[in-house]
């Protein structure tokens, strides 16, 4: 069976498309996990049912190591799977995903340790387990509980399954930069290191040693005030964007070291506060 | 005679939770069977990560019949009332009774409650204990209202080899459950507990916990062969918890990492990987681990053992790098980090919480006579490691890593020592150190974190204890009783208090001096009768008492002393019989200083002494009085209680034989004179006032 990166996803959509996902694109604005797509974070608020799946490259500039290191990385990609209600069944509905991609959950020895899941800067929280193949965690799996700060009702099932780490399990590889990309027997045979180590070189230099610290507190207070400003415009979208940009501005800051402890707590306040705002807006407007 | 079968099938419960809501369950069970007035045997419960299941033996088939008597109205009471009460009972007038009472001729109804079916009860007693079910932590799923652990997947409910029907949860309550996840994922239908037991045992699942705790220990030291698992019931209990079917393995460590500190080897085995690290016969740590899972596999867990060599891999990867980066420059350089790194926002940074060590130790170390410069070294550099790489990445090295980088710098031995140590006891009733400097630092710490949380207002409510303040109290304590020296706690708080430079912290509420050693001090009291009760098992009451009579700015070595002695006293007759003494004498006193306007202070005078039990009582007061003073004075409280036991004779002839209240005044005076010198005498000791008995 074939294990390269971008078969996984493929056969991840598939699978998900056949359980009524909606199969949607990576939100087109840095994030830092895919609980941060208002796919996931706006529509788990609210009654209405919904089911979507989607890849999204994920930033942690703290986690950037120049391409150096073989598990850490500035960006990764997480496949986010949103179930709202949560089935009865999810958890098996999972376990069948993997088996669809190839990893047999007794050869791996798959396992639901706990680990409830807690967003402070979008004031989400939820109870659930890591899932374990092999001892390697591969999937985040939560049951939102609030989001916001409001309650969720009815619940959702969040599934994060960290692909970089999911397919190292699965092609059996140590570094990730050898991870194949695409067919490694076909004609433009590619790693994620041909694909991704650049990137991961440049944009460590940049967060750790470039980074204009003053340049990015401005651009924070700027998108701080522009999803405000939507907010009071009641467009709810946009503004969510913004709280979006204010969230990775403040995880680049972070990166950089700028922040001391009571700052860093005071901007996470701030992203919070306007995640709950857009979170009250979306409820209003029940479009939940 | 039946037995009751209940099985809560549920998706993965936390390990942590898990011997809790076993011992809850069987709480709740015996509570719900007494109220409804079932009898049983035994109750049993069992937990798996996927179960809690609950046996109960010998129940009735059903509950007893009870008569139930309802009073009417009186016989002359007005027809519509009486009507009133036939309608509500439903029988005629002439099936009533009467009732004759002092207060008149009641219609009265005796009516047969007829005992219930056991089997219409269980349900309700099954959907009492899912609602009433408390876990540290509960979730809710789906679009249910209901909440559990996590979610609720169905219902085993057999009494007597029937199924007893009942929904919660959107689920029904059968005879049917799950094997393995895994390994044997069909349904099967069970009769009985036995049944239950053996079919779960053939669909890979052992479901108790004890026996499954025992096989992973026994795995592991198979697996081990001449090797030997590092000791850690913590990790067994909690892998317990993670597994129906424990099947152990062993994984190699790659040789290169193997010279990395222990503790950063061990750590992420144990604590991120639920490994069990492996010793050879000379206690070295081996290039192995032990780990558990939870299937057989086709490759007999080549597949899992790879995979867990690979993530262990590197993670030590990591830690190898953090090793290096870390020691690039001085331990000291860590400090400059510390400075952006708050202790607390009204508190200051933690550098300035170090620069207050440095001084508070040494301050420490002068008054027990002790090598200054080593406590004021160590203290430097004991929160240096908290900015390091690898602390960063694994905390639980905080104080560890610290040791290593300044014995590598070399540092002297007890600094290196006192920087690790200055955390211990790192759990109640952990070890405390057994050098000098790391007992000044480690109280030092303590001190500085309580007085100022207490100064600022912060101190622990209910359950709230966000900054640790109570295991705070509980180290401070355990650390005064060492072996080397013991001083008096207000003392300590007075020299922390100070260290603080309030005015320009000027914090929103500031307590003075005074206050704020006055509430730790009543704090640390609190945190001591704890500290007592767990460790030697005394009484409260008896902490209480000798807290009551101790001099103001006692040691804690004083007190556990005084405490231990008056244990033994109260456990033999000569206590009890002092204590009940104790309670007629200051009985006697209380009612005739009320009614006499007067405060009795024990100046007998020997002629009016008459009765020569009185005489003796006297006597023996007058000699051993002074003696337990004296003794007190030195800490000997050994011979002090042992003195006031000899009293314990005379005391008894004298209530015996002697009437306090005779009509001869000046008697009467002197002998209330004598209570009252029994009483001081009592107290030298302790405040018997305060004792239960």
């Amino acid at each position: 069976m074939k294990t390269d990166f971008q078969t996984i996803i493929l056969k991840l959509q598939e699978f998900w498309s056949l359980q009524g996902c909606v199969i949607l694109q990576p939100y087109d604005a840095e994030v830092g996990a895919g609980t941060f797509h208002p796919a996931t974070t706006l529509k788990a608020l609210g009654p209405k049912s919904w089911r979507a799946a989607y890849v999204q490259p994920s930033r942690r500039p703290g986690d950037g190591r120049y391409g150096e290191n073989p598990n850490r990385l500035y960006r990764h990609h997480q496949y986010q799977v949103i179930l709202k209600p949560s089935p009865i069944d999810v958890q098996d509905i999972y376990l069948e995903s993997l088996r669809h991609i190839g990893l047999d959950p007794i050869l791996h020895d798959v396992r639901f340790v706990e680990d409830d899941w807690e967003s402070p800067t979008l004031g989400a929280a939820g109870l659930g387990w890591e899932v374990w193949a092999g001892g390697q965690e591969v999937t985040q799996f939560t049951y939102f509980q609030q989001v916001g700060g409001f309650p969720c009702n009815p619940v959702s099932a969040e599934l994060t399954y960290g692909l970089e780490r999911l397919i190292m399990t699965l092609q059996g590889i140590e570094n990730v930069y050898d991870l194949t990309w695409n067919d490694p027997n076909g004609p433009s045979p590619m790693t994620y290191g041909d694909v991704a180590q650049q990137m991961e070189r440049e944009f460590s230099a940049f967060s750790f040693e470039y980074l204009d610290a003053p340049m990015i507190f401005r651009h924070f207070e700027d998108a701080e005030s522009m999803c405000t400003l939507l907010i009071h415009k009641q467009l709810v979208l946009p503004a969510y964007e913004h709280c979006l940009k204010a969230s990775h501005l403040f995880n680049l800051l972070d990166a950089r070291g700028v922040l001391s402890v009571t700052e860093r707590a005071n901007f996470i306040g701030r992203v919070r506060a306007l995640a709950r705002q857009c979170c009250e807006l979306w409820m209003e407007n029940s479009h939940g | 005679m039946a037995e009751w079968l209940f099985e809560i099938l549920s998706e993965e419960i936390p390990s942590r939770m898990q011997k809790g809501a076993m011992e809850q369950l069987k709480t709740l069970a015996e509570t719900h069977l007494q109220e409804a007035g079932l009898s049983f045997t035994q109750v049993r419960t069992f937990v798996t990560p996927r179960r809690l299941t609950l046996v109960v033996d010998d129940l009735p088939l059903q509950t007893a019949d009870r008569l139930e008597e309802k009073k009417g109205p009186r016989l002359d009471a007005p027809q519509t009332a009486i009507d009133g009460f036939l309608k509500t009972v439903g029988i005629t007038r002439d099936e009533c009774e009467v009732l004759d009472t002092p207060k008149g001729k009641f219609l009265c109804v005796t009516k047969k409650e007829r005992g219930q079916p056991t089997q219409e009860i269980l349900p309700r007693i099954a959907v009492s204990i899912l609602e009433s079910f408390r876990w540290p932590k509960s979730m809710r799923w789906g679009d249910l209202s209901v909440s559990w652990v996590r979610p609720l997947r169905g219902f085993v409910n057999v009494f007597e080899g029937n199924v007893v029907p009942f929904s919660y949860a959107g689920l029904i309550a059968s005879n049917t459950t799950q094997g393995h996840r895994f390994l044997a994922p069909k349904t099967f239908t069970v009769t009985n507990f036995q049944d239950y037991a053996e079919k779960l045992r053939r669909h890979f699942v052992i479901l108790d916990w004890q026996e499954r705790r025992n096989l992973i220990q026994q795995g592991i030291l198979d697996v081990a062969k001449d090797l030997k698992p590092l000791e850690d019931e913590a990790l067994l209990d909690e892998v317990t918890g993670l597994v129906e079917w424990p099947v152990s393995l062993k994984g190699k460590v790659d040789a290169h990492f193997m010279n990395l500190p222990r503790e950063v080897i061990t750590t992420p085995m144990r604590v991120h990987q639920r490994y069990f690290p492996l010793l050879d016969s000379s206690e070295n740590l081996a290039p192995f681990f032990g780990v558990i899972a939870n299937v057989e596999t086709p490759d007999h867990g080549r597949t899992i053992v790879t995979g867990n060599e690979r993530v262990l891999r590197a993670r030590l990867a990591d830690a190898q790098f953090f090793w290096k980066q870390d020691q690039k420059l001085p331990l000291d350089h860590f400090n400059v980090s510390l400075k952006t790194r708050l202790f607390h926002q009204q508190l200051g940074s933690l550098f300035e919480k170090v620069e207050r060590l440095v001084k508070l130790s040494s301050k420490i170390a002068q008054k027990v006579g002790a090598d200054s410069s080593v406590v004021t070294r160590a203290a430097l550099l004991c929160k240096a490691d908290l900015a390091s790489q690898m602390v960063n990445e694994f905390p639980e090295l905080q104080g560890i890593m610290g040791r290593y980088y300044a014995q590598n710098q070399g540092e002297s031995p007890e600094t290196a020592r006192a920087i690790e140590e200055h955390y211990w006891p790192k759990v109640s009733g952990g070890a405390i150190p057994d050098a000098t400097p790391s007992l000044i630092l480690a109280m030092a710490d303590r001190l500085d974190t309580l007085i100022g949380f207490f100064a600022i207002g912060i101190s622990p409510t209910g359950s709230k204890d966000p900054f640790a303040l109570r295991r705070a109290g509980l180290g401070l304590i355990a650390l005064s009783l060492n072996s080397y020296f013991s001083l008096p706690m207000t003392e300590l708080l007075s020299w922390a208090y100070d260290g603080y430079p309030w005015s320009e912290l000027s914090p929103s509420l500031l307590k003075n001096k005074e206050e704020a050693i006055s509430d730790v001090w009543k704090f640390l009291l609190e945190r001591f009768k704890f500290f007592l009760r767990d460790g030697q098992g005394s009484p409260y009451d008896h902490v209480d008492a000798v807290i009551g009579v101790a001099h103001t700015n006692p040691t804690f070595l004083d007190l556990v002393l005084r405490v231990k002695t008056l244990d033994q006293l109260m456990d033999g007759k000569d206590g009890q019989n002092l204590l009940t003494a104790y309670k007629r004498a200051s009985n006697i006193l209380k009612i005739e200083e009320e009614k006499d306007k007067k405060h009795y202070e024990g100046q007998v005078s020997a002629d009016h002494l008459t009765s020569s039990e009185e005489k003796a009582l006297f006597a023996n007061l007058s000699e051993k009085s002074p003696l337990i003073q004296e003794f007190i004075a030195k800490g000997n409280f050994v011979q002090a209680v042992q003195d006031l036991a000899t009293l314990r004779p005379f005391v008894d002839q004298f209530f015996d034989k002697v009437i306090v209240n005779t009509e001869e005044v000046p008697l009467r005076q002197n002998r209330l004179h004598l209570l009252a010198f029994l009483r001081k005498t009592l107290h030298q000791v302790a405040d018997f006032s305060k004792l239960e008995g």
